[in-house]
Formats: C-alpha cells, sequence, structure tokens
C-alpha cells in the first residue's frame, strides 16, 4: 500500500490546516496590526506588514512643528507608544514580581506540608489531608467577593499584598508534591536522619532535589496562570496604576483608546503574551506537562 | 515515633498551609454564606437581616434570570463544543503519517495567551467595518465558489438566497459583539477557541495509553470500520480522560470573565452576563455585597454538585480500564 497521492491522509490535512487558519487568526491580527500605520489599519491595506512608510506623530508636530524627528515608521512608532503611553514596563515588572512571589510562597508552604503528609506520621494526619481533598474543590475565583471583603477590612485592597495572599496557598500543590514525595524511597530519608539532619533540613536539602520535575512543571502551571490572570487584579486594584499587572494595563488602554492607538495597543497585546508563547515554543514539553497538570486531579 | 524528629515537628510543618486553607479558603466561604442573608455594604456600619430576599431577587428578577440563561448557556455551550473539537483535534492527529507536531503546537498557542489579550484582538478582527472577519466574509460573497458552499447551494432542497450567509452578502454581515442576537454566541466561539487545544492534549495524551492489541482484537472480532473501532475500543478506554476534561472545563467556563467584562461588559440587553461578572458588577463595583454574597453561594453548589457528580461518574468508569 505505498500512495504517493494518499487521498485520505490529503483530507485530514485539509481539515486540520483550515482549523490551523482559525486558531491562528487572531495571532495574526495582532502582529500584523503592531506593525502597521493606522491609516492601513483602518482600509486594512499593506499585507502582513505594511509599506512602512513614515508616519507622522500628529501630536509631536503639533508640539515641535514639522521636524524630521516627528516621523516614524509604523513599527517604531507602535512599539515605543506602547511603553510610552502608558508605563508598560512598570506593569512588565509587577507582573514578574507578582507571579514569582506568588510561586515562591506557593512552595515554601505546600512543600513541607506535602511532606509531612506524605512521609511523617502524626496525630490529625487524615484530617489534613481529607481538609486538602475539600479545598480542592473550591475554585479560588468564586470566592473572591468574601476575599475581596477580607481584605478591604484589613485594608489591604490596592497593595502588591492583596495580589499575591489569597495564592499562597496552592491546595493543588500539596496535593501533587505529596504524591510525588509518597515514591521517594523511606531509605533515603532514614539515611539523611541518620547523618543527624533535621526534618527541616531534609525537606530543603534531600526531598526538594529529588521534587524537581514535578516543581518546573508546578511552576509552569503557576507562572501561567497568575501572569495571564485578569479577574483577580480587576477585583482588588481599582485606582492605582503602580500596581497594574500586564493585563491590567492592556485593558486600560483598551478603554483609553480612539482609532489612532490600535497599532501601539496591539504592540502592547504582543508584549504581553510574547513571554509565554516564546517559552512555549521553545520549551513545549515542559509547558504541555505544565498546563495539563491540573488534569490529574 | 522516628528518631529525628521531635512530636511537633508535624505540626510545624503543616501549620501554615492549614491556617492558610482555613483563612482562604474555607472562612470566606463561612463568611459569603451569612452575609447573603443581610444587605451589607462595605462602609456601612450595621447590616440588616433580610432572611432570604437576596436569593428571591435571583429568582424572581429578570436580570438575574438572564444571568443564570447566559451562564447555562455559555457553560452548555462550550463544554461540548471544546469537548467535541479536542476529541476530533487528537483523533485526526493521531492517525496521521506526518505533521503532528506541527498541529499539536498551533492549537495549543491560545491555551498559553493570555485570554485578555486575546479577547482584545479577537474584538478587533469582528469589529463591524474594519474588522477582518467580515472583511473575509464579504470579499467571500463576490467568489462563485465560496458562495456555492457557504450559502448551501448544493443541497437541492434548501433556498440558497434565505441562507445565513446570503442574507449576510445582501444586508451585511452581523455586528457579533453588538448584536443581541450573536453577542453570547460570540464569547462562547471565543472561549471554545480558547479551549479545544487544552483538551486536545488531555485526548492525545489518553489515546496513547490505548493498547495497541485492543484494536486487533476488535477487528478479529468484526468491528469492520473505524467508526466501530472507535465506539467498541476507544470511546469506553478514554472514559477517565472523559472525566477530566468535562470536569475541568466546566469549571473553567463557570468562571468565564474576561472575555464579557472587557467585550460587552454583560450587554447587549444582558445577553451576556454571566455570574462571575455579575458578581464584580453587583457586589465590587456597585457595594450590593449581599445579592453578590448570594450569587457567589449559589455558584459555588453549582460548581460543588458538578464536581461531585462527575466524581460519582469516575467511580463507575474508571474501573473500566
Amino acid at each position: 500500500m505505498t500512495h504517493i497521492f494518499d487521498i485520505k491522509e490529503t483530507l485530514k490535512h485539509a481539515v486540520l490546516i483550515v482549523a490551523a487558519i482559525i486558531v491562528i487568526l487572531p495571532f495574526y491580527v495582532m502582529s500584523s496590526y503592531s506593525l502597521k500605520s493606522p491609516s492601513e489599519i483602518e482600509a486594512n491595506r499593506g499585507g502582513f506588514i505594511g509599506a512602512q512608510q513614515l508616519m507622522e506623530d500628529d501630536k509631536c508636530t503639533a508640539i515641535k512643528g514639522d521636524v524630521e524627528e516627528c516621523y516614524f515608521r509604523p513599527v517604531v512608532y507602535n512599539y515605543t507608544m506602547a511603553f510610552k503611553k502608558a508605563p508598560l514596563l512598570r506593569y512588565l515588572l509587577n507582573g514578574v514580581f507578582v507571579t514569582v512571589s506568588i510561586f515562591i510562597l506557593q512552595v515554601l508552604i505546600a512543600l513541607p506540608c506535602a511532606y509531612a503528609l506524605a512521609k511523617l506520621r502524626f496525630w490529625g494526619r487524615e484530617l489534613v489531608f481529607t481538609m486538602v481533598l475539600f479545598c480542592l474543590l473550591i475554585p479560588v475565583h468564586a470566592i473572591a467577593l468574601p476575599l475581596y471583603i477580607m481584605l478591604a477590612k484589613l485594608g489591604l485592597t490596592n497593595t502588591y499584598a492583596a495580589l499575591i495572599i489569597p495564592w499562597t496557598i496552592s491546595v493543588f500543590g500539596i496535593f501533587l508534591m505529596r504524591q510525588f514525595f509518597m515514591t521517594v524511597p523511606d531509605d533515603l530519608l532514614d539515611a539523611a536522619r541518620m547523618d543527624g539532619m533535621s526534618e527541616f533540613s531534609i525537606i530543603w536539602k534531600v526531598m526538594l532535589p529529588t521534587a524537581i520535575p514535578a516543581l518546573m512543571a508546578f511552576a509552569i502551571f503557576s507562572v501561567v496562570a497568575h501572569w495571564n490572570d485578569y479577574f483577580w487584579p480587576r477585583v482588588v486594584i481599582t485606582g492605582n496604576r503602580d500596581l497594574f499587572t500586564p493585563p491590567l494595563g492592556l485593558r486600560e488602554f483598551k478603554g483609553d483608546a480612539d482609532g489612532s492607538a490600535y497599532g501601539p495597543m496591539m504592540a502592547t497585546a504582543m508584549i504581553i503574551v510574547a513571554p509565554l508563547i516564546v517559552g512555549f515554543l521553545l520549551a513545549q514539553k515542559r509547558f504541555i506537562e505544565g498546563i495539563t497538570l491540573s488534569g490529574m486531579k | 515515633m522516628r528518631p529525628g524528629h521531635s512530636s511537633s515537628t508535624p505540626f510545624w510543618l503543616t501549620f501554615p498551609a492549614v491556617a492558610l486553607m482555613f483563612l482562604i479558603l474555607i472562612l470566606p466561604i463561612i463568611i459569603a454564606a451569612i452575609l447573603s442573608f443581610t444587605d451589607y455594604s462595605l462602609g456601612n456600619v450595621g447590616a440588616e437581616w433580610v432572611a432570604f430576599e437576596n436569593y428571591e431577587r435571583m429568582l424572581t428578577r429578570r436580570t438575574y434570570i438572564k444571568m443564570i440563561i447566559a451562564t447555562v448557556t455559555y457553560v452548555g455551550v462550550v463544554v461540548p463544543a471544546s469537548l467535541i473539537l479536542g476529541l476530533c483535534a487528537a483523533l485526526l492527529i493521531n492517525s496521521l503519517k506526518f505533521g503532528q507536531a506541527i498541529y499539536k503546537t498551533i492549537y495549543f498557542l491560545p491555551v498559553m495567551a493570555a485570554l485578555l489579550a486575546m479577547a482584545i484582538v479577537w474584538e478587533f478582527a469582528l469589529h463591524p467595518t474594519i474588522g477582518i472577519v467580515n472583511e473575509i466574509l464579504e470579499d467571500g460573497c463576490t467568489v462563485p465558489w465560496v458562495k456555492f458552499l457557504l450559502s448551501f447551494e448544493f443541497l437541492p432542497w434548501t433556498d440558497p438566497s434565505a441562507s445565513w450567509f446570503a442574507t449576510g452578502c445582501s444586508e451585511g454581515f452581523p455586528l457579533w459583539l453588538g448584536d443581541r442576537d450573536y453577542a453570547i454566541w460570540t464569547i462562547c466561539f471565543i472561549g471554545i477557541w480558547q479551549g479545544f487545544g487544552f483538551n486536545m492534549v488531555l485526548y492525545l495524551a489518553g489515546l496513547t495509553s490505548v493498547p495497541r492489541e485492543l484494536y486487533h482484537a476488535a477487528q478479529v472480532d468484526g468491528a469492520k470500520s473505524a467508526w466501530d473501532r472507535f465506539w467498541l475500543v476507544t470511546w469506553p478506554m478514554l472514559g477517565p480522560t472523559n472525566v477530566f476534561v468535562v470536569t475541568i472545563t466546566s469549571i473553567r467556563s463557570f468562571q468565564v470573565f474576561d472575555t464579557v467584562e472587557a467585550l460587552t461588559q454583560g450587554g447587549p440587553s444582558k445577553t451576556t452576563f454571566v455570574m462571575m461578572f455579575a458578581i464584580y458588577e453587583k457586589a465590587i463595583k456597585e457595594n450590593q455585597i449581599g445579592l453578590g454574597a448570594a450569587i457567589t453561594i449559589v455558584f459555588l453548589v453549582l460548581v460543588l454538585l458538578m464536581t461531585l457528580f462527575q466524581r460519582q461518574f469516575v467511580e463507575k468508569k474508571v474501573h473500566y480500564s
């Protein structure tokens, strides 16, 4: 059965390609618009990258007159305006700070608990584990309102703490790491105890290194979820722009946008989406592993 | 007791996690339950006990009935659609001779991208005047074979000029997000677009665990067509995967917020007023905390019931494999 032209296979590819085009369409629109000038966007001209003719920045010429420094290539204009119109750099740093803090705190809190549940016998262990299983059922976004009230009562809305605290406890992380620790042989622990290591140092010096692969997957899971999260920052950050995370910044941009800002706005969207997409393209397997972790509950 | 740790060690190891679980996950539910029976609002000193008034309002006011309709429509469309598309994509990709990796990568892209950003991009693409979608559709009107296909001229029993596409060509294509007949479906579409790649990956993983011999056995038993083999072998073997996929997709779709907040604000005429957006708008923006708490409780009960129902289902199905 050696067909040079396999009809069945070709049909399958045809279907998959049509679907792929629909999936890619917004990515195409986003990258294309981030390169083109406003007039090209509005008239839908210029193909993917546009003609890249020099364009005039109206606001600049209004102040400085018709000088050379007020003319830009659209791509340069869009990407510089993305950073100038709003403090995008600050938003990005906020995003990094919040996602990294959340991940570190999640690990600091979940790992010892997971270790105790997996490897120590103590009174109340079953109770703690039942609590973990119960809490797995609670979607944190759903209890946003009471959490918001609690934070407001503590005077913590519009602070970094409000962005981070509700996510410090990852029940899923505890569950995942417990399952992993169960597979670590007891001999390893006994040897460490013989050497006089305390339980705390066993966790960080023996268990943590063995858990690196699982932890990597969890890191990707956590970082992707919180970098992309829009709902929670929207709830707790009401006015203070200094605390905006990247999605909030983009949303604000959309709120003020007029026709001329489409290009810079799409450039902002590109900048926000790019880190994770690039990461994914470079380390697909790890990313897919991490993101689908929640499917293993 | 093993040597090396005193009896208080396990306590100190688990205490931070247990305390936070209580403060962050359990206490808020209790607070929401209590507040849902009051007319509490932030900034006011006291609160009146109003018993079931908030819940009553939810069941009688048009706005909240629309909220339930919007939420159920969204979940009812997005869950089956992204499930079926995810499964079809997985089956097709799995049967390919080459090019599996590239499709997998492409279909997974939307899962990685910030939904808010992509929602805004979709809004551009669907823009009635400068959007690429309506422009492509309008261009299609002048291409005979596109028109032939999309207005179903090849089906003799239909009237091509009355088809959706032909109407669009003559009277203009919809406003999508601004049209009350289309807004919720457009929001659903974005949800499906974003989520089916995730399901595809789970199904691909599920498919690799189906033993090859079973297919041969099925063939020997007379399951001649691929269709028969699918229902005899693949589908039952995917039981556990199905349960995961349904659970996760439904919990996620219940929580849809980003697209609605950024694109429709619940409108037009509350057709996209989903529950998470209702909680946000009523309780956090308008400070009607009691009412928001009642919606929160209903929401939690719905999600919990669904999860428990599915767990029940798993118990029965998982033992299959």
